[in-house]
């Protein structure tokens, strides 16, 4: 019985080692297996995309050297022509709608804010769901790619303070520094009440800070302006102490005036660009991957070194030391499509 | 003055009998004459009807063309409301408030430039009409930092005279947007009168001076009179773009809480969510009507009337011996330059040799902004596209704007009224509205027209955007010209293609030289249709501009400006060396 016993015992140790070799082989196969046949496949999308020869590119980077440089890059890795229609925000949105009721279907990626994809979603089908781009894996927390869309970097906003009017000890660190009496009637400010950076840092802090925030905020009268650019160099110039709607990014290239981009304490308002594929975009797979180059690490390394928020692991530690503080911030919120006829009615009531 | 001005070409009766073959063609064979009128209607309808009934489908219908919806009203009911009532007057008091001081000093620089023996007239001419082509972003930023009231230049400068710590001067006011106004409609009047005062007979105002007048009085009753035409279609004109003007209250009307019907447009469509496109197209609609109101009333004060200063008789067109007031008369224009060009533009020239505006230290002292520029391919690529764009779009504008003027105002033919209101309407419908009704037009069209997509669509909506100015120019070139010089011609003889050629076009081309440059450096500063229609490979200059401005690169803004303005130092030096040798031939 005992040899009858042994010689099961035997052959159920053969057949558990087969079945295990086969299970180690099976898994092994399992994962070698997708891996070879992603590897396969997306040789496949890359060379159907380079038979597509083009991929245009609907933005609203306006010409921005570090999206040219990203432009740049890709043509030279795969050989594909980027035409890149850039556009403001509302302009884009208005041309997309145009081209496809009238059956254009001209544009193949777009770059736009988390919202206006939101809002696309909402009011039609504009673009369409997006098969995977392997880079997406590399996605740092909180960002996660959609059905639609996949994050493509972050525009965070700040305080400038001009360093010869704010004295070292006044450097406000908190949102709520803003509203000590002796910054009333000194701040500067992106308009709050229309949609843009100055309602979206509205909603945030609104959210985040508390009601009573924004209205002690509107006590201290803050001056409206609709242009952001000139608004960073009136506060270098000393026409006002502090621009409350500093977008990190367009003070980067302001280096060597008296200027500072201070991230407060409690963290940064922000304004998400995703990457999205048009409805029946002409040249699918250039798309997808103009995607999967936008989101590897030596492309966000390029946004990064402009100051804003990489959204892939591993490009933010790459990035200049002047620009680590602001591509390592603190992120606070992002303003909500669902919030926002409220935020705008809320900003005009506070602003009248 | 030899005929009324209603007393047109087709009417002469005794020169139809003798001269068939002018007959034939100016009252001539009805089915030319409907074919040719239905062609130019046909054309206006295409460039201005079609794009604006776009629009109109927009401001009755809850959702743009090609998205489901319904036909309402709530557009217009949403602009019945006294807050809209109060931004409504408050434009209106600002394009008038920049108007009526634009007119008054335009009328005087042109009196004092074409009509007088003030020294270098010439070269001032050429100057004092520089600000108008400046990108008005660039002289917003100049004017910021002269006129701030925390640390203005210019509040600096009265500080340390008078040692006062007050700042008189602040742009962001009232007073700031109107004055910015001014930069743009004094040149802009200016250009547009400055022929009508140098074509007149000075026989006109001899006359009076002979029966006793003194010069004010001349100056008021005989020489103010003759322009009315001239006068009143420019100040319509600009009071029209004063109404729809944005970049001035934009920049200084909203941090002082200025609010305007621009500015509420443009709130509507880029800063609403979503765009409120029936809004914004409803309340552009009411301001279109309102602005037709105010051309009703120019065409009917000058119903009747005659104002032709260019006859058969010869004339010199002389200049009045102003003695040692000429001086006086130099210092005016002297100031006015010095105001209005030397202040701003000085700030955008030294500032685009340092590499930020405003912060002149040795060491950034640089000319990297001139070699981006000339080192951009897309510079270039614009470039090119926008001198192509405004050569033939200029060109072609003129010639529509002036077949429709000699159709409007030489002519009784029917229809005349229905071409001249069509070519008016693009003008009374706000650049930022219009471009869309542009994009929704043009992209709408069956795919087999390929305008979409193409700088064609640039072209059309140039045209379109500059048929209006061309048209004024012209109809009131053709409303000096006395219809004795056309009868003459063809009493001696000559075919009407001659006579067209050799009197008509040749008294007229110095205006039509000055709407064709005007028509050019408008196409150059265009962005609102542009933006909108541009495609990859046909980008233009304003595009361009915009994307420096974005992106932080007010420096090379500034250089490309200061391109534009060397461009009109030169197109305009050869116009009035041309018109010279003009005068000098008759």
């Amino acid at each position: 019985m005992r040899s009858i016993d042994k010689t099961i015992n035997r052959v159920e140790e053969n057949v558990f080692l087969k079945l295990k070799r086969i299970a180690v082989a099976a898994l092994a196969a399992g994962f070698a297996f997708p891996a070879s046949a992603q590897d396969a496949s997306w040789d496949a999308v890359v060379a159907a995309a380079k038979k597509e020869g083009k991929v245009v590119v609907y933005n609203m980077a306006l010409g921005a050297p570090y999206f040219a440089a990203v432009v740049k890059s890709f043509e030279k890795e795969y050989g594909i022509a980027v035409e890149s229609l850039d556009l403001r925000a509302s302009e884009l949105v208005e041309r997309i709608r145009t081209e496809q009721s009238a059956g254009r279907y001209l544009g193949d990626v777009e770059m736009v804010t988390t919202t206006m994809i939101e809002e696309q979603l909402k009011n039609g089908d504009f673009i369409q769901k997006l098969p995977p781009v392997p880079n997406a894996v590399n996605l740092r927390p909180p960002f996660k790619a959609t059905e639609h869309s996949v994050p493509a970097y972050v525009q965070p906003m700040g305080i400038l303070i001009n360093t010869r009017l704010v004295k070292d000890g006044d450097v406000p660190r908190s949102w709520n520094d803003l509203n000590s009496p002796k910054w009333k009637g000194k701040l500067l400010s992106d308009d709050m009440r229309p949609l843009g950076s100055g309602n979206t840092l509205f909603a945030v802090l609104q959210n985040n800070m508390g009601a009573e925030f924004n209205e002690k905020l509107a006590e201290q009268k803050p001056v409206f302006s609709r242009d952001m650019r000139n608004d960073a160099r009136r506060v270098a110039r000393g026409e006002y102490p502090i621009y409350i709607t500093q977008v990190f990014a367009f003070a980067s290239d302001l280096k060597g005036l008296p200027v500072k981009v201070i991230v407060p304490q409690e963290g940064a308002p922000y304004a998400q660009m995703d990457l999205a594929m048009l409805k029946n975009a002409p040249h699918a797979n250039a798309a997808r991957v103009f995607m999967q180059h936008f989101l590897n690490v030596e492309s966000q390394s390029l946004y990064a070194n402009a100051w804003m928020l990489p959204v892939v692991k591993g490009a933010a530690e790459r990035a200049d030391a002047d620009a680590q503080p602001y591509a390592n911030a603190k992120l606070m919120g992002m303003a909500k499509l669902s919030e926002r006829a409220d935020m705008m009615s809320l900003a005009k009531k506070l602003y009248p | 003055m030899t005929l009324s001005a209603d007393d047109r070409v087709a009417d002469i009766a005794p020169a139809r009998t003798r001269l068939p073959h002018a007959r034939r063609f100016l009252n001539g064979a009805p089915a030319g004459r409907v074919v040719g009128l239905t062609l130019l209607a046909l054309i206006l309808a295409f460039l201005s009807v079609y794009p604006l009934s776009m629009l109109l489908y927009g401001s009755l219908h809850s959702t743009p063309p090609g998205v489901a919806g319904v036909f309402t009203l709530d557009g217009y009911r949403e602009i019945a409301s006294q807050q809209n009532l109060l931004t409504l007057l408050n434009t209106v008091g600002i394009a008038l408030a920049k108007t009526i001081p634009s007119l008054i000093l335009a009328v005087l620089l042109a009196w004092i430039l074409a009509r007088t023996d003030t020294p270098f007239r010439g070269t001032l001419e050429v100057l004092v009409t520089l600000p108008f082509f400046i990108p008005p972003i660039l002289t917003a930023m100049a004017w910021g930092m002269l006129g701030n009231p925390q640390v203005g230049l210019l509040n600096q400068l009265y500080q340390g005279i008078t040692g006062s710590t007050a700042s008189p001067i602040n742009v962001y006011s009232y007073g700031g947007v109107i004055w910015h106004m001014m930069q743009y409609s004094v040149p802009f009047l200016f250009l547009l009168i400055v022929d009508a005062f140098r074509a007149m007979d000075p026989s006109l105002e001899e006359a009076a001076r002979m029966c006793g007048a003194t010069r004010l009085r001349t100056f008021c009753t005989v020489t103010l009179q003759l322009m009315l035409p001239a006068l009143t279609g420019a100040a319509i004109l600009s009071f029209i773009r004063g109404i729809e003007n944005f970049e001035s209250p934009l920049f200084f009307g909203s941090p002082a809480g200025i609010h305007v019907i621009t500015t509420d447009i443009y709130d509507s469509i880029n800063q609403r969510s979503p765009p409120q496109y029936q809004y914004a197209t409803a309340i552009s609609f009411v301001i279109m009507a309102l602005m037709f109101l105010i051309i009703l009333m120019q065409w009917r004060i000058l119903r009747g009337r005659s104002f032709q200063t260019v006859t058969g008789k010869g004339y010199s067109p002389g200049v009045m011996k102003l003695g040692k007031w000429r001086w006086a008369t130099f210092a005016f224009c002297a100031l006015f330059f010095a105001v209005t060009v030397v202040l701003p533009v000085s700030q955008l020239l030294i500032g685009s040799f340092f590499k930020f505006f405003g912060f002149y230290e040795w060491d950034m002292l640089t000319l990297e902004h001139y070699q981006a520029v000339a080192g951009s391919s897309e510079f270039w690529r614009a470039f090119g596209n926008t001198m192509l764009l405004g050569f033939i779009g200029a060109s072609l504008t003129m010639l529509l704007g002036g077949i429709v003027a000699y159709v409007s105002v030489r002519t009784r033919w029917r229809g005349r009224r229905l071409i001249d209101t069509m070519a008016w309407l693009p003008w009374m419908m706000p650049g930022i509205v219009l471009g869309v009704g542009f994009l929704w037009g043009f992209a709408l069209l069956p795919h087999a027209i390929p305008i979409y997509g193409t700088i064609w669509a640039l072209l059309l909506a140039y045209i379109s955007l500059g048929t209006p100015l061309s048209v004024r120019v012209m109809s009131s070139a053709y409303g000096q010209l006395s219809y004795d010089l056309e009868e003459c011609s063809r009493v001696h003889g000559a075919g009407w293609l001659q006579t067209m050629w050799r009197i008509m076009i040749a008294l007229v081309w110095p205006s039509f030289a000055v709407g064709w440059v005007l028509i050019f450096f408008g196409i150059m500063r265009e962005l609102s249709a542009s933006v909108l229609l541009y495609s990859v490979g046909s980008e233009v200059l304003s595009v361009v501009l915009l994307k420096l401005w974005a992106n932080g690169s007010a420096e090379q803004v500034s250089v490309i400006g200061l391109i534009m303005m060397a461009m009109v130092i030169v197109f305009r030096w050869v116009q009035l060396r041309v018109i010279k040798r003009w005068i000098g031939a008759l």
